[in-house]
């Protein structure tokens, strides 16, 4: 048996701290919980957690500033929790080196389905093909990146490089949100203009080569303001 | 205030020298044409006290306008000579011109800014209205869930001992429900806030229409998970300004009011149209319908305490209400209409 992986919350809420304990400890991760970025901070570096949630409503310290200081020397999982409306407060979050984030109020089991992605790719040593993975399977979609061929249903399907580009990114970091610009800047390059409009029209068409229904998606889901997320990869 | 004297002094002066340059030309090739030269002057008088402000600029370009005619066009040239025939006489005349048209375009000057000043107002009231209308409703719908919860909550703990299994997890599921119906009403209110925060108008960027549609659909299934809709896009890529958070909002209000109120299990039709000029998003539902005295107020915001319907305590209007907050900020138009076999929202937004 594993020994259990042990979470970090950092979360002022105490309601919604004791929720988030019960429900971790309940599917058998040991969790310490800490009230405010301070202390967060320095359980972080005493107890090396195996991931971090982290409230970016702390009342001491702005939580992009938490995750730079985390990011400044671990890089262990952190998953955001945030408000629905403040979308630019997670692409900051994103884009500052965390994980994932999930939205307040949020279920249970979404929950849990981040924790886990996040532990998993912390696992993986972060990068899919330094494990050996070369292949991303979700219902009816394999991508084979040995091959670089794409079939959906055993059909093969052809995609301009770009396209190709762009869905193996997205697979690769299957389960987690990639904002537009990081999106961008992988595939077009870092001083590619930000201007997500290219991205958009590409996005377009992958979507009506892989998708039955562009307007009811299986495969790649918007998140709207901050990026796309691709289902997780069930070759796993 | 001192810019605008500079622009009347620009203005009076330029319209001046305009005319007299006119006038040199009629002078030099139509020989014998005082009567012209004199209109010619009238006519920039009429416009210098059309762009200015004031009586100054007028009585002072008339005044020198009556200088020029009798300095420039008249014998003799070159020099004053106030006893000219008649000469007091064409004084007068353009000096009652300016005096008269400055009056009455100052006048108007002042109306039209009356006007607008009622007009601001008006809109002030009328947002008033809305925002009024919207906390009555919202304290008329905040309660319901609210007592639901309490209650359910404190008969839990008060009754642990003697309740079922089943029955303490009808009163959790119970909770829940309310709780769920809160948050809605919660993240409605704060797409409000997103709006008042920019001063009635949304920050707009590109967005792609069908990305749009998919996250609302995605959140509705979150919401309702076997909720039964169809949606379906243009083949081609849409991309329009606007605010997606909120219209991705509006959407999901649409479909989960048709869901909840249309009373019938066929599925509901969400779909988007482009005529080139605008982009309209329907959600056509094959249900009870609407009842007509509802359709024209429907957007207000009024709680509705009625008969025609049988779910008055989960009250559309907030959202409804919101939902045309959220159009109008866009430039856009909401509506709702019956067709043969239910209802259908509609929303349209501009593609420029």
């Amino acid at each position: 048996m594993t020994p259990k992986k042990q979470l970090l919350l950092i979360e002022d809420e105490r309601n919604i701290c004791n929720f988030i304990t019960t429900t971790l400890k309940s599917n058998d991760y040991k969790v310490i919980s800490a009230p405010n970025a301070e202390t967060g901070l320095s359980l972080a570096a005493s107890q090396c957690p195996d991931l971090i949630l982290l409230d970016l409503g702390l009342p001491d310290m702005d939580g992009i500033e938490v995750i730079k200081k985390i990011r400044g020397w671990s890089n262990m999982p952190i998953i955001v929790i945030s408000a629905r409306t403040q979308e630019r407060e997670k692409v900051e979050a994103l884009d500052a080196g965390a994980d994932d984030y999930i939205t307040k109020p949020f279920g249970t089991s979404e929950m849990m389905a981040r924790v886990r992605t996040a532990l998993r790719r912390a696992d993986s040593g972060n990068s899919v093909l330094s494990s050996g993975q070369n292949r991303y399977v979700a219902g009816n979609l394999v991508i084979d990146y040995e091959k670089h061929i794409i079939t959906i249903d055993g059909k093969i399907v052809h995609f301009t490089q770009i396209e190709y580009k762009i869905l193996t990114f997205l697979s690769q970091n299957a389960g987690r949100v990639i904002t537009y610009d990081s999106l961008i800047s992988h595939v077009w390059g870092p001083f590619a203009d930000s201007n997500n409009r290219i991205l958009r029209v590409n996005m377009a068409n992958i979507r009506r080569k892989l998708e039955n229904n562009p307007a009811e998606p299986q495969y790649i889901f918007t998140e709207i303001g901050i990026g796309y997320r691709m289902i997780d990869n069930e070759n796993q | 205030m001192k810019s605008r004297k500079t622009r009347n002094f620009i203005i009076t002066v330029s319209c001046l020298a305009a005319a007299t340059a006119l006038a040199f030309l009629f002078f030099y090739f139509v020989p014998n044409n005082g009567s012209n030269i004199a209109l010619i002057y009238i006519l920039a008088l009429i416009i210098i006290v059309r762009f200015t402000d004031g009586y100054l600029p007028g009585v002072f370009s008339s005044v020198i306008a009556v200088i020029c005619v009798n300095f420039l066009f008249t014998y003799p040239y070159f020099a004053l000579n106030f006893t000219l025939a008649g000469y007091p006489i064409t004084f007068l005349e353009m000096l009652a011109v300016t005096l008269f048209t400055s009056t009455m375009t100052t006048n108007m000057k002042e109306q039209a800014k009356l006007i607008a000043e009622r007009d601001k107002l008006l809109s002030e009231a009328e947002k008033e209205k809305m925002r009024a209308n919207l906390l009555r409703a919202v304290s008329h719908d905040l309660r319901t869930p609210l007592t639901g919860i309490i209650g359910a909550s404190s008969s839990y703990l008060e009754n642990d001992a003697s309740l079922t299994h089943e029955e303490k997890n009808a009163i959790v599921t119970h909770i829940q429900e309310d709780a769920n119906w809160l948050l809605n009403m919660v993240e409605n209110l704060l797409s409000v806030t997103r709006i008042y925060n920019q001063s009635t108008k949304v920050k707009k960027t590109d967005e792609s229409v069908e990305e749009v549609v998919s996250a609302a659909m995605l959140r509705l299934k979150k919401r309702i998970p076997d909720a039964q809709v169809s949606a379906s896009v243009p083949d081609d890529l849409l991309i329009i300004p606007m605010d997606a958070i909120l219209i991705e909002q509006v959407l999901l209000n649409l479909l989960e009011n048709a869901i909840i109120h249309s009373q019938s299990e066929k599925p509901i039709l969400c779909y988007v149209e482009d005529d080139g000029q605008t982009v309209t998003f329907h959600v056509k539902d094959y249900g009870i319908g609407i009842a007509e005295d509802r359709l024209h107020d429907i957007f207000d915001g009024t709680p509705y305490i009625g008969s025609s319907e049988s779910d008055s305590n989960k009250g559309m209007g907030i959202g409804l209400s919101i939902c045309k907050t959220i159009i109008m900020a866009h430039d856009g138009r909401i509506g709702v209409r019956n067709h043969e076999h239910g209802a259908e929202f509609y929303f349209s937004l501009p593609i420029e």
